[in-house]
């Protein structure tokens, strides 16, 4: 793209707040927020309330005037034990490690106690008291069609690059049987030992659904008593640890409540007056972006019109951060490729499946950026493995964006960016 | 003023990012960025949302109610 000089339109006043941005501050947030005390912060967790305490109190020291907002939300996932699982060909028996060998598909039934049974092959044969190996491509669907007395189901799974199966708290509700899933090595030898006819499995499945009271964190440093109303928002929940399995959640979303945290600081330090400025630290996200949704339709009710910059991973920026967008929002896009200009940091258009989608949804201007996670809802979600690099550029991205915002007359984007009238107000419903 | 050198800002029109494929679900997985190799969401213990997003937004909800049950049948993951 053609741009106009980098740094055109931007004072040094922007300059001298870039400076401020801390890389220490940063990754201090982010070894808090990945800390044992927060267990992994899975919502309705107690771990996940004293976070929220912790960032509210965060909140309050950066000056903020600060609210919870509470919502519910149902039958959220928690494998309550590792499960007990073991194995044996015919030759020999062992156990299978959780999260890595085997995990519990989020459409299984709960079983405390292990039960024991001969493998099977789902659609082949008699069903009653065995573990069927469900086959490649036959659907749970069709599994539970050929299950009937089954001991319960046998699903494949890949892993991720460090070998775990990663968490998800989003997805079916459980069904009639208990369903594991195996690693993609575990499955063949277990599936071969069925189609021998031999071989025995023994499992529980520990899971179980809890309703939960959520809450969402809003912060607010200035009123909007101008055209610009700047809402920084990141989700600090994460999957959570399970049993035996610390799940820090360091890069998804620590790094980005980090970013959000430590631009709110910047600009709240400096921003000229009439421009709005407030925070969301957000619940919910990980069983389905609950707390945006939540927060966006009270938005809607209060006819606020918010510029939304949603920060979901900031630990391993490669090549370019991910920049996804919706609702009116070219103006503000225009001011983050001007901010990415600016600090140097490269831009992509690529999907951000997160809390913006919720708030662009509603028919505000919202972005979201992604700028990498090593390590995705697993064990290996560390905080040694955010980038303190990272983490900076992306403060330093999102506070320019929020001084070019400020600097904008009349809430117009493209005289900073082409020194032409702009088409649009860079937000407005 | 620092200026840098590497080239930041969008490589090509900043508008695209508000046509992103694959962008109707409200959660799931990480953004390309990640550099993960995750495994298809069409797996068994996928995590993608579904449904269109208009219906889903008539549904109040993150996914397609229709869309969700034929998830939540096949054992693919949806959210919402």
């Amino acid at each position: 793209m053609t741009g106009p000089t980098v740094g055109a339109g931007i004072d040094a006043a922007v300059d001298a707040a870039l400076a401020t941005v801390s890389a220490d501050r940063l990754a201090a947030t982010v070894t808090t927020l990945a800390g044992d005390a927060f267990t992994g912060r899975r919502v309705g967790t107690p771990g996940n309330i004293a976070a929220r305490a912790w960032l509210a109190s965060q909140l309050a020291d950066l000056g903020a005037a600060v609210e919870t907002d509470p919502f519910p939300v149902r039958a959220v996932p928690d494998i309550y034990a590792a499960p007990t699982v073991r194995f044996d060909d015919g030759t020999i028996a062992r156990g299978l490690s959780f999260g890595r060998e085997v995990s519990l598909h989020l459409a299984s039934a709960d079983l405390g106690t292990p039960r024991r049974g001969a493998l099977g092959v789902a659609g082949v044969g008699e069903p009653t008291g065995r573990w069927l190996v469900v086959p490649a491509g036959m659907s749970l669907f069709d599994a539970y069609g050929h299950a009937d007395g089954a001991a319960g189901l046998l699903l494949p799974r890949n892993v991720d690059a460090d070998g775990w199966q990663f968490t998800m708290l989003a997805g079916p509700t459980p069904g009639p049987l208990p369903v594991l899933t195996l690693a993609t090595v575990t499955y063949h030898a277990v599936a071969e030992a069925a189609l021998a006819g031999g071989g025995w499995f023994v499992a529980n499945a520990p899971i179980r659904r809890a309703d939960v009271t959520a809450g969402n964190l809003h912060g607010r440093l200035r009123p909007a008593a101008g055209d610009v109303d700047l809402l920084l928002t990141a989700h600090f929940d994460g999957v959570g640890d399970h049993p035996g399995l610390r799940q820090p959640a360091a890069a998804d979303n620590a790094s980005g409540v980090a970013v959000v945290l430590e631009a709110t600081r910047v600009l709240a330090a400096g921003l000229p007056r009439g421009m709005g400025l407030s925070v969301a630290l957000l619940d919910g996200e990980e069983v389905g972006a609950l707390g945006s949704a939540h927060h966006a339709s009270r938005l809607a009710e209060t006819g606020a019109d918010p510029l939304v910059v949603n920060v979901d991973g900031a630990g391993h920026l490669h090549q370019a951060a991910a920049v996804e967008a919706g609702g009116p929002a070219d103006g503000l896009l225009a001011l983050l490729d001007q901010a990415g200009r600016h600090t140097g940091v490269p831009l992509v258009a690529g999907p951000v499946a997160s809390d913006n989608r919720r708030y662009a949804g509603a028919g505000f201007a919202a972005i979201g950026i992604g700028a990498g996670m090593a390590g995705y809802h697993s064990p290996a979600d560390t905080p040694d493995r955010v980038e303190p690099g990272t983490l900076t550029a992306i403060a330093r991205l999102v506070v320019a964006t929020g001084w070019l915002a400020a600097r904008t007359p009349a809430g117009h984007a493209a005289d900073v960016v082409t020194g032409k009238p702009a088409p649009a107000p860079i937000g407005g419903r | 003023m620092t200026v840098n050198e590497s080239p930041g800002g969008f490589a090509g029109d900043p508008t695209a990012a508000l046509t992103v494929a694959g962008s109707t679900g409200c959660c799931g997985n990480p953004a390309q960025s990640t550099n993960i190799a995750l495994p298809d969401p069409a797996d068994s213990t996928g995590g993608t949302c579904c449904g269109t997003p208009a219906a889903a937004v008539a549904a109040n909800s993150c996914c397609a109610p229709a869309a969700k049950a034929d998830a939540v049948a096949t054992g693919q993951g949806c959210c919402g």
